[in-house]
């Protein structure tokens, strides 16, 4: 499935229609350390976290801001904290783009990068494309594991868009939002935007929004659904990891060495966008290509052997919580992030913890059998209080659920008791 | 009194049941036929084991005692609004967007006000931000899915799939005088919180026995000082009220009713559970660990409360379920499973149609103790005090509403099919109190008591005879599962309740829980 189209003047959808992706934005992979870009509060350092170069504006109010300070830990940090961005009412007044879909087509601005994850996260078939804005001056670094480790001021956006027929995705595509995170001060917010009905504007939506939504999918049928825009606060859903006092801080999570490393078309010329980015001189400690880490694409068998495009597919659509440090995770034991080499924590004859409802069977994973592996069960039911991820998602993503079937199905049988 | 009603049911059918009694494990063998002759002699056990659970971990939670710390709704934690601005913002039904939008920026120390009627949201309430109080017009009354003059619903039968009603993240946080209606998944979510208050909140669902309601109504988890009190829980698939993964909850003067489970208390120390109504739910009270979980729940006093007719039939959903409470039989009044220092005390039981009283060990349902390292190996049960409570009767005398699934429910259809065959022997239904007999530390089994449950000064119904059973559930499950019933239900032990080595003055350092609390 899939393609991409790259071209920054294509009409609606900016770039790159993965079709298989994302819901909040892109997981967090856990890593050693997370991203020290948004430091926690008390003066807890960056844990090893290569924040260097970049002080983050010290202690952050843990992300449950809402630019409300987090009494009695003032910003002490050191560095470039600076003014707060202020939120616009309205995403053109972020000046990120010109136009509009229904003008011509909304165009990034030059140094407003559109870039394209080799694998994304899922989130309703919506086709999503991704911006990334480094303010003048400032300079990203290069994380091996982590998300890049982006300095205050960078804007990056998504925007979610639904073509009539998926087998046609840039034809008949309208906007439903953009979501956009931004690196204050303070840490990173997220704020969502909701196109209008005229695809002219998207105004800020604090509280999240629903729109009806129907589409043709890649087998013909029609799919029609209430697509939730999340609010600001649920954002902080996918968007944390936990600081070393348990507070959720939040973090960008698509934007990972391993999901960039793939090529995009800049002024009609293909580039690596991580090297694209460097020679922008956006990014620094950029190591050599061949030192670069990559994640296949899912979704095509000619790119990785089943159990990496599975386990890809889990890092990026489950692993921003299912980490060590996610609530999920913390709560579960079980890790899905890529980098996860315990058998029994990627759920492997592994009971949950507390697994509320019915959930199809005992283990997390039963090796062999996957309509009775909860892991499975859980990526595949629509039902309420039973489905995951917890939010970002509403109806099954067919192509998934049975990556993971046969990757559940190649595993050599056991039974678990 | 009514009695056991599968009384007739074959051989093969009791074998069955068994047989499929999770911990026994035990081969389909060729002595099928029960040994029908043989009698329980309830008197022949020795009272060799005195130790009154000095070998058990009943001691080892020294220390972990309630520090005093007057957990009853005020700031006990490390934020306050004291000195800070607190501002009010207040909406009207109609106005919903406007109040999700500001929900989403709110400053610390903001009262948020709701004016009375019925306001209807298509996503949860999702709140992070400190200080937050969230305040209606009244909690209306059962049944209610719209708000009145004086009362405020807010209306989620509509919301986005797999949401929340409220869902919250702040230390000190409050919620009080509204109902949450149709939630699809929890009402009202606190998590990871602080100084977490609920105070005349109603969650409820609109039909009874649906499966796919949301599962939980009142949820504090993984948080701290939390108080829910003259609040009420309808019609949660899983538990009306729960308390998890939290340390200083009072539950207090509040009504769970038509749940699953009414009130559960999970991996969670220090509780206090008073003068509540837990009826017609498929169990009243639970009060239990998980495996995994890294909480090690203890220190749990259980006082005042009415727990009687919890019959309905357990609607939880199952699939091959892992869910705990999907596994508890219609009739359970009280459960325990993985606890350990809990008194009862005060209480009322009665009607409850499999037991009154449960004692269970986590061995039930994870037998790999292993899994239950996270805790410190938190899955034996043991100091369990339980006096002056009052046992109205009419319990005991319908497992399971007679729904027996070995599958699904395995203690009920265990338990169903040791009394069938003890009946037959003169027993007058399953008794008050009931251990299952798995000691973890494997003491020897002339030992009575090893865990240390004790039973004093409980008013018991006219005419009681043994009040207390000690079921050996493996051993017993293990002969009845070949076959003979008579050699299964002679391993099980019944007492009556002066039985002396239950006579016991509960556990030392005994709890203060609840001693700072007006």
């Amino acid at each position: 499935m899939s393609t991409s189209f790259v071209n920054p003047r294509l009409s609606v959808v900016l770039l790159a229609l993965s079709l298989a992706a994302c819901g909040s934005s892109d997981p967090e992979v856990p890593g050693p350390t997370p991203d020290s870009g948004t430091v926690p509060d008390a003066g807890t350092g960056d844990a090893g976290g290569p924040d260097a170069g970049e002080p983050d504006a010290g202690p952050v109010d843990a992300g449950t801001d809402a630019g409300a300070p987090d009494a009695g830990e003032p910003d002490a940090g050191p560095g470039d904290a600076g003014p707060s961005l202020a939120i616009p009412n309205v995403l053109s007044g972020f000046g990120l783009f010109t136009g509009s879909p229904a003008n011509g087509g909304l165009v990034p601005v030059e140094g407003n990068v559109p870039y394209t994850l080799s694998t994304a996260l899922f989130s309703d078939y919506a086709v999503k494309s991704r911006t990334l804005y480094i303010p003048p001056g400032k300079t990203a670094h290069y994380e091996p594991v982590a998300a890049l480790d982006l300095p205050v001021g960078t804007l990056i956006t998504k925007t979610f868009a639904f073509p009539a027929d998926l087998r046609k995705p840039d034809q008949d595509v309208r906007l439903i939002e953009t979501r956009v995170l931004v690196h204050q001060p303070s840490g990173w917010e997220a704020w969502p935007y909701v196109w209008n009905a005229e695809q002219t504007e998207a105004t800020l939506a604090t509280g999240g929004r629903t729109r009806d939504v129907t589409f043709t999918d890649l087998d013909g049928e029609t799919r029609s659904f209430r697509y939730p825009v999340p609010s600001k606060n649920q954002c902080q859903q996918c968007h944390h990891l936990l600081d070393g006092q348990g507070n959720q801080v939040m973090h960008p999570i698509g934007v990972k060495a391993r999901y960039l490393h793939r090529t995009n078309t800049y002024g009609g010329v293909e580039h690596d966008q991580l090297e694209y980015l460097a020679s922008l001189g956006k990014l620094d400690r950029l190591p050599a290509a061949v030192d670069l880490p990559k994640a296949p694409d899912a979704f095509n068998p000619q790119a990785a052997d089943l159990t990496t495009r599975a386990r890809t597919y889990l890092d990026i659509n489950c692993a921003h919580c299912h980490n060590p440090k996610g609530t999920a995770g913390v709560t579960s034991q079980l890790f899905l992030n890529f980098d996860n080499t315990s058998v029994f924590n990627l759920g492997e004859c592994k009971r949950p913890g507390s697994a509320g409802s019915g959930v199809g069977g005992e283990f997390d994973i039963l090796p062999g059998n996957h309509a009775e592996s909860i892991l499975w069960y859980r990526l595949h039911t629509e039902e309420d209080g039973k489905m995951m991820p917890q939010i970002g998602r509403t109806i099954h993503h067919k192509e998934g659920s049975q990556l993971i079937a046969d990757w559940i199905d190649s595993m050599t049988p056991k039974t678990c008791k | 009194m009514p009695r056991l009603q599968w009384t007739r049911a074959t051989s093969a059918t009791l074998l069955a049941l068994v047989g499929a009694l999770s911990l026994t494990a035990c081969s389909d063998d060729d002595n099928t036929t029960p040994d029908s002759g043989v009698k329980v002699d309830a008197g022949t056990n020795t009272d060799a084991g005195t130790d009154a659970g000095t070998n058990t971990d009943a001691g080892t939670d020294a220390g972990s005692v309630d520090t005093g710390i007057p957990w009853d709704g005020g700031s006990a934690g490390t934020f306050s609004c004291e000195g800070k601005a607190q501002a009010t913002l207040n909406f009207a039904p109609g106005q919903e967007e406007a109040l999700q939008d500001q929900v989403n920026t709110l400053a610390e120390c903001t009262t948020i006000q709701l004016a009375a009627g019925t306001y209807t949201f298509d996503n949860a309430i999702t709140i992070r931000q400190k200080g937050i109080t969230l305040v209606g017009a009244g909690k209306g009354a059962k049944g209610e899915g719209t708000g009145g003059a004086s009362s405020t619903v807010l209306v989620f039968t509509n919301a986005a799939a797999n949401s929340n009603g409220l869902d919250v993240v702040g230390d000190r946080f409050t919620v009080s005088d509204l109902a949450v209606w149709n939630a699809k998944k929890d009402a009202i979510r606190v998590e990871s919180s602080m100084d977490v208050v609920m105070r005349r909140v109603r969650t409820e669902w609109a039909q009874a026995d649906k499966e796919s309601n949301g599962k939980y109504g009142l949820y504090p988890v993984k948080s701290k000082y939390v108080v829910i009190e003259d609040c009420e829980a309808y019609n949660a698939a899983d538990a009306g009220i729960y308390v998890g993964q939290t340390q200083y909850a009072v539950v207090r003067n509040s009504v769970a009713k038509q749940n699953v489970a009414g009130i559960e208390i999970e991996n969670t120390q220090y509780a206090y559970v008073l003068g509540n109504t837990a009826q017609d739910n498929t169990t009243g009270l639970v009060v239990f660990d998980l495996p995994g979980n890294p909480i090690r729940g203890t220190d749990i006093r259980v006082k005042n409360n009415i727990i009687t007719g919890n019959n309905r039939n357990n609607f939880a959903s199952v699939a091959a379920s892992s869910s705990t409470v999907s596994q508890v039989p219609a009739g359970t009044g009280t459960f325990m499973l993985a606890s350990r220092r809990v008194e009862l005390t005060g209480n009322t039981w009665g009607n409850n149609n499999t037991v009154d009283v449960a004692v269970l060990s986590g061995l039930t349902i994870e037998p790999n103790p292993a899994l239950w390292d996270a805790a410190g190996g938190n899955f034996a049960s043991s100091d369990v005090f339980i006096h002056g409570n009052t046992f109205q009767g009419g319990s005991g005398d319908n497992v399971d509403n007679g729904n027996l699934s070995p599958q699904l429910r395995p203690l009920g259809a265990a338990l169903a099919a040791l009394y069938t065959y003890g009946e037959q022997q003169g027993a007058k239904g399953v008794e008050h109190l009931v251990w299952d007999g798995v000691d973890p530390y494997n003491h020897a089994r002339a030992e009575v008591n090893p865990i240390n449950i004790c039973f004093a000064d409980n008013t018991l119904p006219a005419g009681t005879v043994n009040a207390i059973a000690d079921l050996d559930l493996v051993a017993a499950g293990e002969l009845a599962a070949k076959g003979n019933f008579a050699g299964g239900w002679a391993l099980t032990r019944h007492y009556p309740a002066t039985k002396a080595e239950f006579a016991c003055s509960g556990f030392s350092p005994a709890l203060t829980i609840g001693d700072n609390i007006r």
